[in-house]
């Protein structure tokens, strides 16, 4: 099959936008067809054509995410989507506008169908449970249209900081990892507040980077040493992903200087950063510290971030870190929650928010996060993310690039803060408006070359031809909020609302080789930290392929 | 290997060497299965695919659709939800009442939980809840909990367990502590024995409760939904997770809801819907209502079952309980379980990780096992649940 896009305007971070043809032959991009045939030719004039979006942070698998859709029934309003809904029943003004979820954490199907709505292709589950990765994995097999991936959560798992605490050698901890990451099919290792979730399950309410575990008697800073060097030797793609000690404690853009530090000049990713900004001068203890993260990753080009930009209205907050989720607890809105010590390898906690205007930390956090994407200046290093669903459900990405596109747009937004947030906010001096290249760069190209998939972001000859058609229109939102076409794999898969085809899916996974001492050695130790054998939580490769699923891996 | 017979999924590498009774009672059955599949068995279905097309022309005509039954793996359950939106059908497991004690309250007033390798690793004081039953149905508890710290660990059982359960506890490697007390009271006394005042009661007994539970450090609290009988089990459930949330203001202590097999279809009906289960789809929609749509009271509804009604029953256990429902279908091969109506069709299928490949959770939802078969199934005459459910789709 062979597809001939024709007068698309291509944009794609990696080659000047300019209007050109492009051809997608079977699964391939290419810019130039070997023959002049075509089985199908589309006239776009007055669209764009870019690759597919790719998520790279957004809770789409798992138990928390399960038990944040247990947790919240009442806020199911199901409607049908605007796909759904005939020809007659669509306005125009309706059409363009974006229709809520059915509930903060929607089921898989909805996933899938919702970010293919919007031009996504691949998504990427950042917080996998080693016990529960056959889970994460069978919940993200049916997440439809979508590729995926997940990172693996280590750094409060008992067995590494027992050797952490011993002293063992890197190298013991390198082979770990990499067994870790074979054993559960994972493409990245995350951590959640080093060392935190495990010493809130021996009591400890606290934990910065520099203090120290009440049982093993190791620091985070130890443990980000230890996992960034394993990451870096075993040349996984993706950096260390970290979520930082001190989850929107006020004062926290210490630990995250701190965290910087720790990991020694080593490549790292900080994650849902918005969170880990904040300064302790202001009118209420809180003040946003924006700048000194971007002047930071501005000047570190070993560093990247996602933003995890909140918007304002109901949804679920889950997250691995117990020990600031449960210090959050009384915040709850509905007023219940939910707290798991998970397995010796970390936990999670489950808490519904509502993010309000008229709150002055929930105001702050709109401004922060806008503040770090207007202030790092290259968008290949910071990406467009809600931490679905923490920071706002993934569909409020539309929504989001507008606020970034256009001043006026932001500004309208911010003359409706919190009085105290637009006296003392930096935002309203940032005239930047992105451009759509750099759009296009901060939610293909760079998550992309960020998770390694080289094959993948942009519209190169050779790359898979995982397609968006975008029809120009004045208003991004509105742009970004539908696309004209979907190709996947060069099949058109959407048009004009319509899903026209299933689409085969690949789960990624870091190519990494297992030394067999460490599979020795696991096999001994394994049942003596949990009760049961390695082989039962092993996931082999058969279990992740299908008809429609296979299986690609990543590398440095 | 890992044991497919109860939801505690025990690991061997020689299961045989394993001491547990439902375990040798369900290789039994299984053999008693394999002997169905002789020609001769006069039950079996002769022709599948006859019977097949006449099915789905049935429900092709039938205007409500139950799909129950005993559904213990992902593969299953994925292909019972996927069914039932395809028919605007109700979807409900025949566990579902004890998994919605739990699910109830929990939806109401949240939970603090433990996963069964981390209590096992780091509780000091195990309370369990319940009485034999419990063990009946998972006998290997003790054994599962037995971990690297046994000297600081304390277990205290509460409610109706004789010597059989204490002697399971102590075969285990533990010196239990029973206290027998009516189910219903034990939130309440948990709340009593925890308060300052029982610090000074002349009653030794309460003051000795009251040492125990300060003194730990980190608390498990086990009960199973299933061996939890009580009236408004429910808000039994919720006020133990109230004393359960009071406590982790000053230490740590947490819940391990035991679930049965079919933890697993919630699991996924969750994933895949939104909803834990009793569910009723419309148009693709699903809607959640844990009374209207449980599947107890649709087959009140429908007492008849007149050709607009059908019922898809499915059992890929060996448990020997009979429905107590007349259903249109059977997915199983238990010619005692499930009671079928006249003219109805039974489709012989596979146990879930016994006789075909079956991810399965384990009792505490946490870890999701795949389970290879020990004994293979002849194909030709048995196949998985989810094969003749995606084969009954329109």
């Amino acid at each position: 099959m062979i597809t001939r896009l024709v007068g698309g305007e291509c944009i794609d971070g990696v080659s000047k936008s300019e209007v050109r043809d492009l051809y997608l032959v079977q699964d391939t991009i290419f810019s130039v067809s070997k023959d002049a045939r075509s089985d199908a030719e589309y006239n776009l004039s007055n669209h764009i054509v870019v690759a597919g979006g790719i998520d790279l942070h957004t809770h789409i698998g798992g138990g928390k995410v399960n038990i944040a859709r247990l947790l919240l029934p009442e806020m199911v309003r199901h409607g049908r989507s605007q796909s759904e809904r005939t020809e007659s029943e669509r306005t125009e003004k309706e059409w363009k506008k974006i229709a809520p979820l059915s509930s903060p954490v929607p089921g898989t199907w909805e996933t899938g169908r919702r970010y293919l709505e919007m031009g996504y292709t691949a998504c990427f589950e950042p917080a996998v449970l080693p016990a529960n990765a056959r889970h994460a994995h069978a919940e993200m097999a049916d997440t439809p249209w979508l590729d995926t991936g997940g990172f693996l959560l280590l750094g409060n798992d008992r067995l590494l900081l027992e050797w952490i605490s011993k002293g063992v050698p890197q190298s013991q901890i390198n082979d770990y990892v990499a067994w870790m990451i074979r054993a559960h099919q994972c493409c990245a290792v995350k951590v959640v507040n080093a060392g935190g979730i495990d010493a809130f399950k021996f009591n400890q309410r606290h934990l910065d980077v520099d203090e120290k575990h009440w049982y093993f008697s190791i620091t985070p800073r130890q443990i980000l040493q230890s996992l960034s060097h394993a990451v870096e030797s075993l040349c996984l793609a993706h950096p260390l992903h970290v979520h930082c000690s001190n989850l929107g404690v006020a004062g926290n853009i210490a630990s995250t200087m701190a965290t910087i530090d720790a990991v020694e000049g080593r490549r790292l990713h900080l994650t849902h950063a918005q969170f880990h900004c904040y300064g302790t001068e202001g009118p209420h203890g809180y003040c946003s510290a924006a700048k000194v993260l971007a002047d930071r990753v501005n000047a570190e080009s070993n560093l990247s971030i996602d933003v995890g930009q909140m918007q304002f209205g109901q949804t679920v907050t889950l997250s691995g870190d117990t020990m600031h989720q449960f210090a959050n607890r009384k915040l709850a809105r509905p007023r219940k929650s939910i707290f798991q010590d998970l397995e010796c390898q970390a936990g999670c906690g489950v808490l519904p928010f509502k993010y309000r205007q008229d709150q002055y930390v929930h105001s702050l956090l709109w401004a922060i996060g806008l503040e770090l994407f207007l202030r790092i200046e290259d968008p290949l290093r910071v990406f467009l993310t809600t931490d679905h669903p923490n920071g706002a459900p993934f569909t409020a990405y539309p929504h989001l690039i507008h606020l970034l596109m256009s001043y006026d747009f932001r500004m309208s937004i911010f003359e409706r803060l919190h009085a105290d947030v637009q006296r003392t906010s930096s935002l309203a001096s940032l005239k930047r408006e992105y451009s759509l290249d750099e759009i296009i760069k901060m939610t293909r190209l760079g998550p992309a070359r960020a998770l390694g998939l080289s094959n993948r972001g942009s519209l190169s000859d050779g790359g898979l031809a995982d397609v968006v058609v975008y029809e120009r229109c004045q208003n991004p939102e509105h742009m970004f909020a539908r696309p004209k076409m979907v190709f996947r794999r060069g099949n058109l898969v959407y048009r004009d609302g319509e899903f026209l085809a299933t689409a085969s899916k690949s789960t990624i996974v870091a190519n990494v080789e297992i030394d067999s001492t460490m599979d020795v050695t696991l096999k001994k130790v394994w049942p003596m930290q949990y009760g049961y054998s390695s082989d039962l939580i092993r996931i082999h490769q058969d279990e992740l392929l299908s008809e429609q699923r296979n299986i690609e891996f990543t590398s440095r | 290997m890992i044991c497919p017979f109860c939801s505690l999924l025990c690991d061997a590498t020689d299961l045989n060497e394993i001491d547990c009774g439902l375990r040798n009672k369900s290789l039994n059955q299984l053999a008693k299965f394999r002997s169905q599949l002789d020609p001769s068995f006069n039950e079996s279905v002769l022709d599948p695919e006859m019977e097949l097309a006449a099915s789905i022309e049935l429900l092709g005509i039938a205007k409500r659709v139950l799909i129950t039954g005993r559904i213990a793996s992902v593969q299953t359950a994925r292909a019972a939800v996927a069914l039932a939106m395809k028919l605007n059908g109700t979807i409900d497991c025949a566990e579902a009442g004890h998994i919605f004690k739990n699910v109830q309250a929990i939806q109401r007033a949240g939970i603090n939980s433990v996963s069964l390798a981390e209590a096992r690793d780091h509780a000091d004081l195990l309370i369990v809840i319940g009485d034999d039953s419990l063990f009946d149905a998972c006998p290997r508890i003790p054994h599962a909990l037995h971990g690297q710290n046994m000297s600081r660990k304390t277990v205290l059982l509460l409610g109706g367990f004789t010597d059989k359960s204490m002697k399971a506890w102590q075969a285990a490697g533990f010196q239990p502590w029973s206290i027998s007390c009516k189910l219903e009271s034990v939130p309440s006394a948990l709340l009593q024995w925890s308060n300052a005042m029982a610090q000074s009661s002349q009653d030794r007994m309460t003051s000795e409760l009251f040492t125990a539970l300060e003194n730990a450090k980190y608390t498990a609290v086990l009960w199973s939904a299933a061996s939890l009988f009580v009236e408004q089990a429910d808000l039994w459930v919720e006020r133990l997770l109230e004393w359960i949330a009071s406590q982790n203001e000053t230490k740590r202590c947490a819940a391990l809801p035991w679930t049965s097999l079919d933890g697993t279809f919630q699991q996924v009906c969750t994933w895949l819907t939104g909803f834990p289960g009793r569910i009723r789809f419309q148009d693709g929609i699903p809607s959640f209502d844990t009374y209207a749509h449980s599947y107890e009271n649709w087959l009140a509804a429908s007492r008849d079952l007149d050709s607009d009604s059908v019922v898809i029953a499915i059992d890929e256990t060996v448990a020997t309980e009979p429905f107590r429902a007349k259903m249109k279908f059977g997915l199983d091969r238990k010619f005692y379980a499930i009671e079928l109506t006249a003219g109805s069709v039974r489709f012989p299928t596979a146990v879930a990780g016994a006789e075909v490949a079956a991810d399965i959770f384990r009792a505490d939802q946490t870890l999701l096992a795949h389970l290879t078969p020990s004994h293979e199934c002849d194909e030709s005459r048995v196949r998985p649940a989810a094969y003749w459910l995606a084969r009954l789709a329109p």
